[in-house]
């Protein structure tokens, strides 16, 4: 390499050293605003969806029950009543009442589902049942426990079940999936009764401080499990292994 | 007998302000109560004996594979007036056409409803007499680990991890252990006069 082309490759160098001087600063400040305006816009979308479904301001108001914990009573959950102008369609009513119940009660206190949880999205399938697709907040802050998270997923299908006559049962879906608990213990794979009047009575039920919300596996899992069972005529008694011969 | 301490592992359950963790508070209950147990002269098995976290699935395995048995799993809750204990069972289940005449695994718990609503009223009535405020019967609820249980099965919850002295939760065991003992021992006669009884081949 003559000394002619060692020079060139000396100021080319540092030709680019002193652009990427220039240009670093400027990188880095165009690469903080893209992210303060990806924060913005995550935030502005929670807000969104967490605002109340505007109603038509024609609407006539109705009254509404909506399901919190009672301050007297522990474990239980009384109603309190509110007028809202509430839509006539039923996902949108949907939608309102649980946007109101994750609202909250004026006493913090009576709350059953976490402040900052959402409603994402609510379906209603032509057979009755509600899907309420929830943001993974209601997992992930609900006080854990059995008592806690049934108070919750109650306060959620009672209070359907006296706004919107036309879900009957309930399916709570954790951002788009289904999940095995909702915070360790209360079991999420099934479905919950939401209207009473619509599903067979029960047996024997059991005690409970609200009407229970029977939880209901997928009726149409078809997956084999390990250990089948079997009831036979005596409860508990284990299947018999298959003698192939 | 089997006993299931809930959590554990990397999965605490329900934490408190002042640090307790439900994983370790009922491995402690279950110690309690496995000692009470025994001394009714139950033969007793946990579902785990330091922390680690078997699936809910393998816990109920545990209590499927043996004969005649009844399945307690302990909780500690993270709300719930504190010094009061509930009892929970598991919900009706929806009737299925079964054309196989087998029972599947997510449905354990179905021929068995009616036996663990009688062993959660006698250990709930139990609870009641030793911690004011305690419901007199007990509720029904989804749990999942008791879906898939095909024993009387029953869910313990203890109130709370938010009390600010752990000796508070401790001094309860005893009592929370006596009465999970003397409501299996009640319970004991009603299981063996029913067909489900021992009933394993």
């Amino acid at each position: 390499m003559t000394p002619r082309w060692r020079v060139w490759l000396l100021v080319g160098l540092a030709l680019a050293v002193i652009a990427a001087v220039i240009y670093f600063p400027i990188l880095r400040r165009r690469v903080q605003r893209a992210a303060r305006l990806q924060q913005q816009s995550e935030e502005q979308a929670r807000r969104e969806l967490t605002l109340t479904i505007p109603a038509n301001p024609g609407q006539p108001r109705v009254t509404t029950r909506l399901f919190w914990a009672s301050g007297t009573e522990d474990g239980v959950l009384v109603p309190t009543t509110v007028e809202l102008p509430l839509s006539d369609d039923p996902v949108l009513r949907a939608k309102q009442v649980l946007n109101t119940l994750l609202a909250g009660p004026v006493d913090v206190e009576l709350r059953t589902l976490p402040p900052d949880a959402a409603l994402l999205e609510f379906y209603l399938l032509p057979d009755g049942t509600g899907i309420a697709d929830f943001s993974e907040a209601l997992a992930t802050s609900v006080p854990s426990g059995i008592q806690s998270e049934q108070l919750a997923v109650d306060s959620i299908a009672r209070t359907l079940e006296a706004n919107v006559s036309q879900v009957q049962r309930l399916k709570i879906l954790i951002h788009g999936q289904e999940t095995e608990t909702l915070a360790g213990h209360l079991d999420l794979t099934g479905t919950f009764v939401v209207n009473t009047r619509a599903t067979p009575t029960p047996a024997k039920p059991a005690q409970s401080p609200v009407t229970p919300a029977t939880n209901a596996p997928a009726a149409d899992k078809t997956a084999v499990e390990p250990g089948k069972l079997t009831p036979g005529n005596a409860p508990g008694k284990l299947a018999q292994p298959e003698h192939k011969p | 007998m089997v006993l299931d301490p809930a959590h554990g592992g990397t999965d605490p359950g329900a934490r408190g302000t002042g640090g307790l963790r439900e994983s370790d508070l009922v491995l402690e209950f279950s110690d309690s109560t496995r000692r009470a147990l025994e001394a009714q002269g139950f033969r007793v098995r946990q579902t785990r004996q330091g922390n680690d976290d078997p699936s809910l699935d393998d816990r109920s395995a545990m209590a499927n594979a043996q004969r005649g048995t009844v399945f307690v799993t302990l909780h500690v809750s993270s709300t719930g007036l504190t010094g009061t204990v509930r009892v929970y069972t598991m919900t009706d289940f929806p009737a299925e056409t079964n054309t196989t005449g087998m029972l599947s695994w997510d449905r354990a718990q179905a021929p068995f409803l009616e036996l663990s609503r009688k062993l959660g009223d006698l250990v709930q009535g139990q609870l009641a007499l030793r911690f004011k405020g305690s419901p007199g019967a007990a509720h029904v609820a989804a749990v999942r680990q008791l879906r898939t249980t095909a024993a009387p099965a029953i869910a313990v919850e203890v109130s709370s991890v938010t009390v600010e002295d752990r000796a508070a939760l401790e001094r309860m065991a005893p009592g929370v252990a006596d009465a999970i003992a003397r409501g299996v021992a009640a319970f004991r006669p009603v299981y063996d006069a029913s067909p489900a009884a021992g009933a394993l081949p």
